[in-house]
C-alpha cells in the first residue's frame, strides 16, 4: 500500500494521487523508483533511518513510500540494500530494469 | 537515535565458540567511533554488488571504538562466507547504527524478560551489559535462551557470573534436544516460559529475538496470558 499511484509524469514532476484523494506534485530528483513489498517487511526500519524522506513506517509498523523524490538515488538504493529481508524493489524508470534486488 | 552512517572497520579478533557460532570483533578505522543503543545492528556489505547482511551488536555501547557480533555459521550463506574469508586486519564497509529493537524507555516497564533462540542472543548480551553494568538498572531482568544442543551453548560462564554479581539478573538456558543429565529447562522456550511463574504485573516488558516461529509462538503465549502488545518487543531473524 503506497501513496504513489502515478497519474501523470512530466520531465521534472510526477503528479500522484494519494489514498485520501489528495493530488501531490513532486519533483523527481532521480531516476530510481522504490516500492515496498509489505509481506516481506519486518519493521526493522533501516530504510527509514537511511532515507527518512522517502520511507516511513505506517500504523502497523510496515514501511511505506511517502515520496519518490525525498532523497537521492544513491540514498534510496542504499536504503533498499540495507533492508534485511530485501523488501524494497528499486527500478530504473528510464530503462524499466530492476536495480535491486539483483 | 543517531542517524546511520557509513563506517570502515577492521577485523581485530575472532572467537570460535564452537562449530556453529563465531564471535567477530571489529575496530572502527573511519570514522573512529560510533554511538549506538544496545540492541541495534550493523548492515555489513558482503559483496561488491551491494548485497548486505545485518548483524546485531553484542558488545556494550560503552565501547565506542569498535563492535562485536556473534554469527551463526550454519546457514552458510553469503554473509557467513564473507566473514569466514576475512583475515585479521581486513577492512569491511558497514552502515550503522540501525534498528529500533532497544529497551523501551517510554513505557516505564518494571521488569524485563528477554527471550532468545540461537544467535538471537547477540543483542541481549549488549542490553544486559548496558543495563547491569553501565546503567546499574535494578529492575528484575530474566534471560531465556533456547538452543538445540548443549554443545552449541556459549557465554554460560559470563551469564552465570553476571547472575552471581547482580541479584536482579537470572539466566535460563533451554535445550530442545537436551541430554538426559541436563538439569535445567528442556523443550522450547515457550515450554520454559509456561513452567516458570511469570509476573502478573501489567508492566513487564518482553523482548524476543530469534527465529520467526519462536517470535510468533511466544507472542501468542504472552497474548493469551493477557500481556499487552505494546509490551511485546521483537526482532525477527530471517
Amino acid at each position: 500500500m503506497t501513496d504513489d499511484t502515478q497519474q501523470k509524469k512530466t520531465t521534472d514532476f510526477t503528479v500522484t494521487k494519494r489514498e485520501d484523494g489528495a493530488i501531490v506534485e513532486t519533483k523527481q530528483i532521480g531516476k530510481y523508483k522504490v516500492e515496498v513489498i509489505r509481506d516481506k517487511c519486518i519493521s526493522a526500519a533501516s530504510c527509514v533511518a537511511i532515507a527518512p524522506n522517502v520511507f516511513q513506517l505506517d500504523e502497523e509498523g510496515i514501511a511505506i513510500v511517502i515520496s519518490q523524490s525525498g532523497d537521492d538515488d544513491d540514498t534510496k538504493l542504499l536504503a533498499a540494500q540495507s533492508c534485511p529481508t530485501a523488501a524494497i524493489i528499486v527500478t530504473d524508470t528510464e530503462t524499466g530494469e530492476q536495480v535491486w534486488p539483483v | 537515535m543517531q542517524p546511520p552512517q557509513q563506517y570502515i572497520a577492521r577485523l581485530e579478533d575472532k572467537t570460535v565458540h564452537n562449530e556453529k557460532f563465531v564471535q567477530y570483533k571489529f575496530e572502527f578505522t573511519n570514522p573512529h567511533s560510533m554511538d549506538f543503543i544496545a540492541g541495534q545492528y550493523v548492515s555489513l556489505k558482503v559483496a561488491e554488488n551491494g548485497t548486505r547482511r545485518s548483524y546485531s551488536i553484542c558488545s556494550t555501547p560503552g565501547i565506542k571504538h569498535g563492535f562485536e557480533t556473534v554469527v551463526d555459521l550454519e546457514p552458510a550463506g553469503i554473509g557467513c562466507q564473507f566473514l569466514e574469508r576475512l583475515k585479521f586486519g581486513d577492512e569491511v564497509s558497514l552502515l550503522a547504527p540501525l534498528g529500533q529493537f532497544v529497551i523501551d524507555t517510554q513505557l516505564q516497564e518494571d521488569e524485563i524478560i528477554l527471550v532468545a533462540t540461537g544467535s538471537g542472543i547477540s543483542p541481549f548480551m549488549s542490553m544486559i551489559l548496558d543495563l547491569l553494568q553501565e546503567k546499574q538498572d535494578t529492575r528484575p531482568i530474566s534471560l531465556y535462551w533456547g538452543m538445540r544442543h548443549v554443545e552449541h551453548l556459549f557465554w554460560q560462564d559470563e551469564f552465570e557470573l553476571l547472575s552471581e554479581n547482580f541479584a536482579n539478573f537470572s539466566f535460563h538456558p533451554v535445550l530442545s534436544r537436551a541430554p538426559e543429565e541436563w538439569p535445567l529447562c528442556r523443550g522450547r522456550v515457550t515450554d520454559c516460559l509456561s513452567v516458570h511463574q511469570l509476573s502478573e504485573s501489567p508492566k513487564v516488558g518482553y523482548y524476543l529475538c530469534g527465529s520467526a516461529p519462536m517470535i510468533v509462538d511466544v507472542s501468542q503465549v504472552l497474548s493469551q496470558k493477557g500481556v499487552q502488545a505494546e509490551h511485546i518487543h521483537h526482532e525477527k531473524f530471517y
